[in-house]
């Protein structure tokens, strides 16, 4: 089992990115490869979030969930499902989409289900419960460790996440060796971590520990597919890596070529941009877009992902040149003239590119940035901030040597209330009265 | 004359005279009620000391004088001025400097009269000899600083102040700190900040603006508020964002200062804060200033633009930095050469801009004699601290403590070792 704690992290950013709702209009996906890559909570999640996000895919993606989840035990998640079915319905406007699928198949609320589950999981809990009893008096660790991994199991199967975080973390106090550590566990922590750090947003670690994965051992499909690999370790490494690592890492990297072969998309994608054919990857990476933006853990990250890439590609193109012309770079990149000269301000700005722009014949020029002189100007301003920190620190040696402080004496010594630039400062501070720390 | 000033006089002539001015000291702090009764006979008591040699006694008597002002009589209020002055000119430094809790009393006392009958611009040569006085070193500051920053301000005659401002603070005279409360020592931060607006050397009000907001405090003073919302100003107008406050700034401060002036946390996010926080702004007197940083934001923009381009229209200026149309990016442009803010050539012909390069080349003596100079001050600056913390190295508190607290670090030391070692 993979460590519990990843499973966590990127279903709480799911749920924050809830509020920020977008539609996807014309999904190329088909459902049903989709969903069978992926067994337990992944797959109900994601069906969930794609029912979310898409309206066309909705209906179907909320059925396929409810038939998955009715062979777990997961009674709330059924009824949750069940109701988002419901509103489903009534709010996709009856005519075309409901009647098509025929209200035959639409299942119903299957309660005397409920019950029976229900019954049937509060058994198995007991008896799951006494086994570990029993384990623990006899105290063999192999056991113990079993034990609270099969009470895991099922409280994951009822979807009780906090109960099944904290019966696996007991069944790790009890592991006694290291055998069970082997290739295929090694790829499952690296793809944990690769989704752990693309949910905190460290997109290069997160393409280097997918990059690391294994393709013989990734069958992980509680939590991602191989598919999955490739794109968010193919995204991450074009949004992050320069040419050389790119190259090295990716390109010629002989497992994750595996992976690439998955996504052949993604592999033209990657090869596109590696041989500086910046519009017709740029033009792929949009088809691909829309899919992408049903994927849970990758939507919330894709605008920043593509952006820097779409940065990464500017800055590319125009590295070797010592001026551009920007129609042509216009031409290259899908976008009109003006577009491209915000984005290369503020890639200016930034300091990701040394140019200035000739706005008035639309021209890029490189900088010659003059090294003496920025030397001299930063030893400047350093030497004025060393200056600056300094004297206040002597000052504040003096005030806390002699005891300044703001405090709460001599406060009926009213202040001169001067007509001063300043009069509506000398006043105590009355108002704030004793804070208490 | 009644008996006990009397004795009071014998005692402070007696005691100067063998120049034991501790007992003086003693002396006046006990004998305050007996002056204050008497107020009436003190011009007569003064008549009997000398400033010069009883200038303790003096000063307690002149304190007293008019430390009520308006029990104080007609007459004493018009000669008040010339009677501090001829003390402040001519009294024994050395001795007032044993008691300067008085002598800034005094000072205050000067100032506050000043400020009401409405001659400010009287009072500055006097306070700036009074600070001279009864300073130990020119980088000491005293309570009397903030009266005389005050005064320069009320009088608009800024200049006078300077030379104190200018000199970096490395000590603090004793009536400014310990139980009294902090204002003057706010208080003068805070004028000065206001002096260095006035002046447009940003960079050194920032600096003053700094120190008040940063003054350790257990409550917030309002002293500190007013210079938290200058502090905002200035910070855009320089730097076109808001610094964010050094990390050793009280608690209290960011809790409290932060809610009490959203209006200033606005303007530094969006411009339309100027129009809609309007009253608030004229009612803080800080118009002016947010009207500055409006004008800065602009610059601030065109600036920008000569970092990114080499050319650029009139029009695609007054678009990308908002303003209303192409003249008025030019009168803006045109300023900003003039002020030696931007390097730019205008064609008129065709409405471009043309952004150039600093002529600055850091090759001329006069650039380098400047880097000299701030090389000298940096080197300065670190011998001081040198010494510093040389005193603290030896510094015998310290020497202790440090001994001791290494003492109990160490693991298996004994109980008994342990005491032995602190007897």
């Amino acid at each position: 089992m993979a460590e519990p704690m990843v499973v966590d992290v990127p279903l709480e950013d799911n749920e924050n990115n809830e509020a920020e709702c977008y539609v996807v209009e014309n999904p190329s996906l088909d459902l049903e490869t989709y969903a069978a890559s992926y067994t337990g909570f992944a797959k109900l999640y994601r069906l969930m979030f794609i029912a979310d996000h898409c309206p066309q895919l909705r209906l179907e993606a909320l059925k396929m969930a409810i038939s998955y989840v009715m062979t777990t035990y997961n009674v709330n998640l059924y009824q949750t499902l069940h109701k988002k079915l419901a509103e489903a319905i009534a709010s996709a406007g009856l005519p075309d989409v409901a009647v098509q699928m025929g209200s035959q198949d639409i299942p119903v609320l299957d309660t005397m289900w409920v019950e029976a589950k229900t019954k049937k999981a509060a058994i198995k809990l007991e008896k799951l419960d006494t086994d570990l009893k029993n384990y623990k008096t006899n105290s063999i660790k192999e056991s113990i460790r079993r034990g609270h991994d099969d009470l895991g199991d099922h409280y994951l199967d009822c979807g009780d996440l906090t109960g099944a975080l904290k019966c696996y973390s007991r069944a790790r106090d009890y592991c006694t060796s290291g055998k069970d550590s082997n290739q295929s566990i090694l790829t499952r922590l690296k793809c944990a971590a690769g989704l752990a750090e693309l949910a905190t947003k460290k997109y290069k670690s997160a393409a280097k520990q997918f990059l690391a994965a294994s393709i013989d051992h990734c069958d992980y499909s509680e939590l991602l597919s191989s598919n999955n690999v490739a794109v968010y370790g193919g995204l991450c490494a074009l949004a992050t890596f320069d040419r050389s690592e790119l190259q090295k890492q990716v390109i010629v990297s002989s497992s994750f070529k595996l992976f690439l072969e998955l996504e052949p998309q993604l592999r033209d994608i990657v090869f596109k941009f590696y041989e500086s054919k910046y519009a017709s990857c740029l033009r792929l990476l949009d088809e691909i877009r829309d899919n992408l933006l049903l994927d849970m853990y990758l939507a919330p990250h894709l605008n920043s992902l593509y952006m820097q890439i779409r940065n990464r590609a500017l800055i590319q193109y125009f590295s070797p040149y010592l001026s551009a012309d920007m129609r042509l770079m216009a031409a290259a990149f899908n976008r009109t003239v003006t577009a491209l000269e915000d984005e290369l301000m503020q890639l200016i700005l930034d300091g990701q590119i040394q140019a200035r722009i000739d706005s008035h014949n639309k021209i890029l020029y490189a900088k010659d940035v003059d090294q003496r002189s920025t030397t001299f100007e930063r030893s400047l301003a350093m030497g004025k901030e060393y200056q600056r920190r300094t004297s206040m620190l002597i000052l504040r040696a003096a005030m806390l040597k002699n005891q300044i402080h703001v405090k709460n004496v001599g406060r009926e010594t009213g202040p001169q209330s001067g007509e001063a630039p300043g009069s509506s400062t000398s006043l105590t501070p009355r108002g704030f009265d004793p804070v208490p720390l | 004359m009644a008996s006990p000033l009397e004795q009071f006089v014998n005692n402070v002539r007696t005691s100067s005279a063998a120049g034991h001015f501790r007992d003086v000291l003693e002396l006046i702090v006990k004998s305050d009620e007996v002056l204050q009764r008497n107020k009436a006979h003190l011009n007569t008591v003064l008549e009997t000391l000398d400033v010069q040699q009883h200038s303790l006694g003096v000063l307690a008597v002149l304190v007293a004088k008019y430390s009520n002002p308006q029990g104080t009589n007609e007459v004493d209020k018009t000669n008040m001025y010339s009677k501090i002055y001829e003390f402040i000119t001519n009294c024994n430094g050395e001795q007032v400097r044993l008691e300067p809790d008085l002598y800034a009393e005094l000072c205050h006392q000067l100032t506050d009269h000043l400020i009401e009958i409405k001659q400010p611009i009287r009072g500055i040569e006097v306070l700036k000899k009074a600070i001279k006085k009864i300073q130990l070193f020119d980088s000491q500051l005293t309570s009397v600083h903030a009266d005389l920053c005050q005064l320069c301000l009320l009088s608009k005659c800024m200049k006078p102040a300077l030379e104190f401002l200018d000199t970096d603070i490395t000590g603090i005279g004793s009536e400014l700190g310990g139980n009294n409360d902090s204002k003057h020592f706010l208080l003068y931060y805070y004028y000065g900040g206001m002096i260095y607006t006035a002046m447009k050397n940003y960079d050194r009000a920032l600096y003053f603006f700094e120190v008040v907001v940063t003054v350790p405090a257990l409550v917030v003073s309002h002293i500190m508020l007013e210079a938290y919302k200058k502090y905002i100003l200035i910070s855009l107008i320089l730097h076109g964002k808001m610094l964010t406050m050094p990390k050793y700034t009280s608690q209290v401060v960011c809790r409290f200062l932060k809610p009490l002036s959203v209006a200033y946390h606005e303007l530094a996010s969006t411009e339309h804060a100027a129009v809609k926080h309007r009253e608030t702004f004229v009612r803080d007197k800080n118009m002016g200033l947010v009207n500055q940083v409006l004008n800065s934001m602009y610059k601030k923009n065109i600036q920008r633009l000569t970092k990114t381009f080499l050319t650029l229209s009139l029009s695609d200026v007054a678009s990308r930095v908002q303003l209303t149309g192409p003249a008025q990016a030019e009168s803006y442009i045109l300023n900003m050469i003039e002020e030696g803010e931007i390097y730019a050539m205008i064609n008129q012909k065709d409405g471009m801009v043309v952004f150039l390069d600093s002529p600055e080349k850091y090759a001329s003596p006069e650039t380098l004699c400047v880097l000299e100079q701030q090389m000298a001050a940096c080197t300065k600056l670190h011998q001081y601290i040198q010494e510093m913390d040389e005193q603290i190295q030896v510094n015998p508190q310290y020497v202790k403590k440090s001994a001791g607290s290494h003492d109990e670090d160490m693991p298996a030391t004994s109980q008994n070792s342990k005491t032995t070692y602190s007897m």
